[in-house]
């Protein structure tokens, strides 16, 4: 997989630095699990961190700081191999990127979709601790509810594909939106879209939802 | 104090070079020195955002664990020392005080992945220039691009949050941001 649209350096920047909410550094990290490009480029933003580190003035210690690593050294063992997730990952369709894990499980065949209008169903991540993030699946060849809502918002196509005034979308793209950016993605034809998405506001749903059935409904 | 600092402090080849010895031979000497230098700096960067001094210390103690368990992961051609400890540091604090329990395995993820063999054809990473060149550039930057990267690394202030103490539009701070990113990557890119 090789992504074409990356979030931007700046919100790169804010994840290396720890300073971006837990729903968009859930996206930010699905989306380094794809992508060789930004994970380079996180490697320079993390260098930055390191030598701010570097450049700082030390703090202190206890005086008794030394003795109490040393002894805990003592208690560690041999080095283990860490686990291979990441390997398992590029194997199996089914998989969710590993980062969404802890968010919405494994599995795509077991996500618990909720029907939320025509054509649209999403699930919304319990244990975020600030900002929202949620899962959206979208029939082909409708339009996403996710547009300017005065908030920012960052969104990752894990299936399927949209296209918008900023081009097109598909498997690991991610758009990464100022918070005036006005778009009206459709999702491309054939399969259905799934991407997961993070915000800064709850979105309303019963806003686009009225939006989305006027041409049907009349409303 | 049984391990005083090396002289040697500021050239990052020095501590890569340490960083291997405990790898290949579980130096303990090597790895005192390591903390002798950076366990200050680390309960430096802890205490600035806001972590309890004896709570820092703590971490400080639980990031050097990880340096030790995991020091035959540390590849000196990505990364330097400092940067790899910022990072087991920053993600300790996303871990512990921000009370995001699953990052440190998302973390361990991601950083395996580029141990693997690339699955696209991409090329391995390009070769890393020593922090020295970085050193200069951070210290060049304007004052106003400078002040947002601290403020974004040393008191993980959000984009908003630098907007809005700064009296600036949010627009402004990000493109700032990158302008000064370009700056210090031309400079990570560079051999001095």
């Amino acid at each position: 997989m090789k992504p074409h649209h990356h979030p931007d350096i700046s919100t790169l920047m804010a994840y290396s630095a720890g300073a971006l909410s837990s729903a968009f550094s859930a996206v930010v990290s699905a989306h380094l699990s794809v992508c060789h490009v930004c994970r380079q480029r996180l490697r320079d933003t993390d260098a930055i961190g390191g030598q701010l580190l570097n450049q700082q003035e030390g703090l202190a210690l206890s005086d008794d700081a030394s003795e109490r690593l040393l002894a805990r050294l003592q208690h560690e063992d041999k080095p283990t191999a860490p686990e291979e997730a990441a390997v398992q990952q590029r194997h199996d369709p089914d998989l969710l990127p590993a980062p969404l894990w802890p968010y919405f499980g494994r599995s795509y065949r077991e996500l618990p979709w909720k029907w939320i209008g025509p054509g649209i169903h999403h699930i919304r991540a319990q244990n975020v601790t600030d900002d929202h993030l949620m899962l959206l699946r979208v029939a082909p060849g409708r339009s996403l509810p996710m547009h300017t809502h005065g908030g920012s918002e960052m969104t990752m196509i894990l299936r399927g594909a949209y296209d918008d005034t900023l081009g097109h979308f598909a498997s690991g793209d991610v758009a990464d939106l100022d918070l005036d950016t006005e778009h009206q993605p459709v999702t491309a034809p054939g399969v259905p879209c799934i991407c997961v998405a993070a915000t800064d506001a709850p979105l309303l749903f019963s806003g686009w939802m009225a939006r989305m059935l006027q041409p049907f409904v009349r409303l | 104090m049984p391990y005083p600092a090396s002289q040697d402090t500021d050239n990052p080849v020095y501590w890569s070079a340490q960083m291997t010895a405990v790898a290949a031979r579980q130096d303990i000497d090597a790895f005192m020195r390591i903390f002798a230098h950076y366990g200050p700096r680390v309960q430096r960067y802890l205490v600035g955002m806001g972590v309890l001094p004896s709570q820092a210390e703590e971490l400080v103690q639980e990031a050097m664990l990880r340096v030790w368990r995991r020091a035959g992961q540390f590849d000196p051609a990505r990364a330097n020392v400092s940067t790899w400890l910022f990072r087991i540091a920053r993600n300790l604090y996303i871990d512990s005080i921000r009370g995001e329990s699953h990052w440190l395995v998302i973390q361990e993820g991601l950083e395996q992945l580029d141990e693997l063999p690339p699955e696209d054809g991409a090329t391995s990473a390009e070769s890393f220039a020593d922090g020295v060149g970085l050193d200069r550039a951070i210290d060049d930057l304007p004052p106003q691009q400078a002040r947002m990267i601290r403020m974004s690394y040393y008191e993980a202030k959000s984009h908003s949050e630098i907007a809005k103490e700064l009296g600036q539009p949010l627009g402004s701070v990000k493109s700032s941001l990158r302008r000064a990113f370009a700056k210090l990557q031309a400079a990570l890119r560079t051999a001095p």
